[in-house]
């Protein structure tokens, strides 16, 4: 296991706002993480949950506000430059190398962290430290038996689990996991529960999950979006009694 | 891998056809295929490997012919440097355009590479006329002279040509399987996600896309020391429409393939051209109907027949 013990790396936003047009997706949004909690991100469907990762990770471009690890500031820095700074982070629709084997996929992975410039003068194989490193989350993502199948070809879970080993192979302080559970079957949900509780062990994750249980159940903080903005954030047991949070959103499955 | 070890015995038989047939036969053709191979190889590293279609290799292949006949006949320089320098200018001309065209992908990289190359065209052809010769070119390229052995010779030649050409494979060769080609396929694959797990995309694309304008480069400065000669239509966009065609033709992606497809465009253009003068036409016509009917080239045709006739030997 990667985990860091001392992880000192703080994300904080400051009064961002990301708008399409006239839409604004997110805005006014100001948050700042404390170190090794596991928060969950919830709201409903177009609450700008995703857009926030994407502001968060400079996937989506800001109109507004700033984004900070630490006092180093990394608003505009571009998705690579967040990575190296120890911000890692999974996607919604499943973003894998569908073509090459579970194994080559990480260990992608694994160089793009290993090298600044990407070696050409010697064949990927001979570095053993890239493919120890890939063997490592090959098992820690409980894939180990299927290494040298292809990626495309895994079951929907298997594949949702690869997503998380390529981020973790950045070795990130903080981890943003978009939906990693979407689309995953009802028996394998607690594998993946236990895969992301693993993961969070040293780490800041930010989890935008719908599974309402697996939220309440393994969330430090949760915070609530609703149109854009933060409705509410704070521990499970406040979040589920906030009368404001119930109306908007978990009223409706009541 | 059975199937690609048919691909690299192909490949020799083809590069080596002069020294099997008696009184060096078809050297003049095989001399031909070497050069346009070497352009081919490194085109592929951009097409094939990292996934970018160009449209504007012309330019740097033209360039490099431009600088080793200008050096040479110009400022008195040797062959070897000035085939080196006729490599380093298309490197640099092709990081040039990198940083107009990898702002977009797709279609409009495709196209801005096209305009940028139309423009080096353009401005050979008749605003650099003092320099280049205009739309007449220059004639009377040379050829190296090295170790007293005359290069004038076809014969000769062809051994200059065939070492270079095994040099180039071995580095492409090594590329594709280096970090730097494996995350380029990464590119290629899915660019997100190479970007998020910490890949400089842009910088990657303009890496390789430099190393093929050095490729590029120093076989156009082949071609026109083969040809004894340098004109603006080794410029001109159907240079880079060529070269597309040759690495469909023979299968992008892949290390032999583009020889292939080489090959087959150059017997087909010296046999055509005899038999009439619309054989581009038919040219295009047959690479349309072999690229609706073998999608993978020449290459993926000959592996896929393969695994049929061997299934136990599937690669």
């Amino acid at each position: 296991m990667i985990a860091t013990t001392e992880n000192k790396l703080v994300l904080r936003c400051e009064n961002i706002e990301v708008s399409y047009g006239a839409f604004k997706a997110v805005s006014n949004v100001s948050y700042e993480f404390t170190p090794g909690l596991l928060y969950g991100l919830i709201g409903p469907n177009g609450a700008g949950k995703t857009t926030l990762m994407n502001a968060l990770s400079g996937r989506a471009r800001l109109s507004n506000g700033r984004v900070f690890l630490n006092d180093q500031e990394i608003t505009g820095k571009s998705p690579h430059a967040r990575t190296w700074a120890g911000l890692g982070r999974s996607f919604q629709i499943t973003q894998i190398f569908a073509e090459m084997t579970v194994f080559e996929n990480l260990r992608l992975a694994a160089q793009a962290h290993r090298f600044r410039l990407q070696p050409f003068w010697k064949p990927v194989g001979k570095f053993r430290e890239i493919a120890e490193n890939a063997e490592r989350v090959l098992a820690e993502i409980g894939l180990e038996s299927f290494g040298h199948v292809n990626a495309g070809s895994l079951s929907h879970g298997d594949q949702r689990a690869l997503e998380i080993g390529l981020a973790l192979l950045s070795e990130p302080k903080v981890l943003l996991l978009d939906e990693p559970l979407a689309g995953v079957g009802h028996d394998v949900v607690e594998k993946a529960v236990g895969l992301i509780r693993r993961i969070s062990q040293g780490r800041t994750v930010l989890l935008i999950e719908h599974n309402m249980d697996v939220v309440m159940e393994i969330s430090d903080e949760i915070i609530v979006m609703l149109a854009g903005e933060i409705l509410a954030a704070g521990n499970p047991e406040t979040i589920r009694r906030d009368p404001r949070v119930r109306t908007a959103y978990l009223g409706e499955d009541e | 891998m059975n199937a690609h070890r048919l691909l690299a015995l192909l490949v020799a038989v083809i590069v080596f056809v002069p020294l099997l047939l008696p009184d060096g036969q078809g050297i003049g053709l095989v001399n031909a295929i070497l050069i346009w191979s070497i352009f081919a190889i490194g085109f592929d590293l951009v097409f094939g490997v990292a996934g970018m279609l160009s449209f504007g290799h012309a330019a740097f292949f033209g360039v490099g012919a431009y600088t080793l006949s200008l050096l040479t006949m110009r400022m008195g320089w040797d062959f070897l440097p000035a085939l080196g320098a006729a490599g380093v200018i298309g490197g640099a001309l092709a990081l040039l355009f990198s940083y107009f065209a990898i702002r977009v992908s797709g279609l409009f990289f495709a196209l801005l590479t096209l305009a940028l190359s139309q423009l080096i065209y353009i401005m050979a052809g008749t605003k650099l006329r003092m320099l280049t010769g205009g739309v007449d070119g220059i004639a009377g390229v040379p050829r190296p002279e090295l170790f007293g052995i005359d290069f004038y010779d076809d014969g000769n030649y062809y051994f200059f040509l065939l070492a270079l050409f095994i040099l180039a494979l071995l580095i492409s060769g090594l590329i594709r399987i280096s970090p730097l080609g494996q995350a380029l396929s990464a590119i290629k694959s899915n660019s997100v996600r190479a970007e998020q797990i910490g890949f400089n995309v842009q910088r990657l694309q303009r890496s390789v896309f430099t190393i093929s304008g050095v490729y590029a480069g120093v076989s156009g400065g082949l071609l026109a020391s083969l040809i004894f000669y340098v004109g603006p239509q080794m410029l001109h966009w159907t240079t880079s429409g060529d070269i597309v065609i040759m690495v469909l033709l023979g299968g992008m992606g892949t290390l032999f393939g583009p020889i292939l497809g080489v090959a087959i465009f150059e017997i087909m253009r010296e046999w055509l051209s005899t038999q009439t003068s619309h054989w581009y036409g038919i040219l295009g016509l047959i690479f349309i109907v072999c690229t609706i009917g073998m999608p993978k080239g020449i290459a993926g045709l000959i592996i896929q027949i393969w695994n049929r006739i061997l299934p136990g030997g599937k690669s």
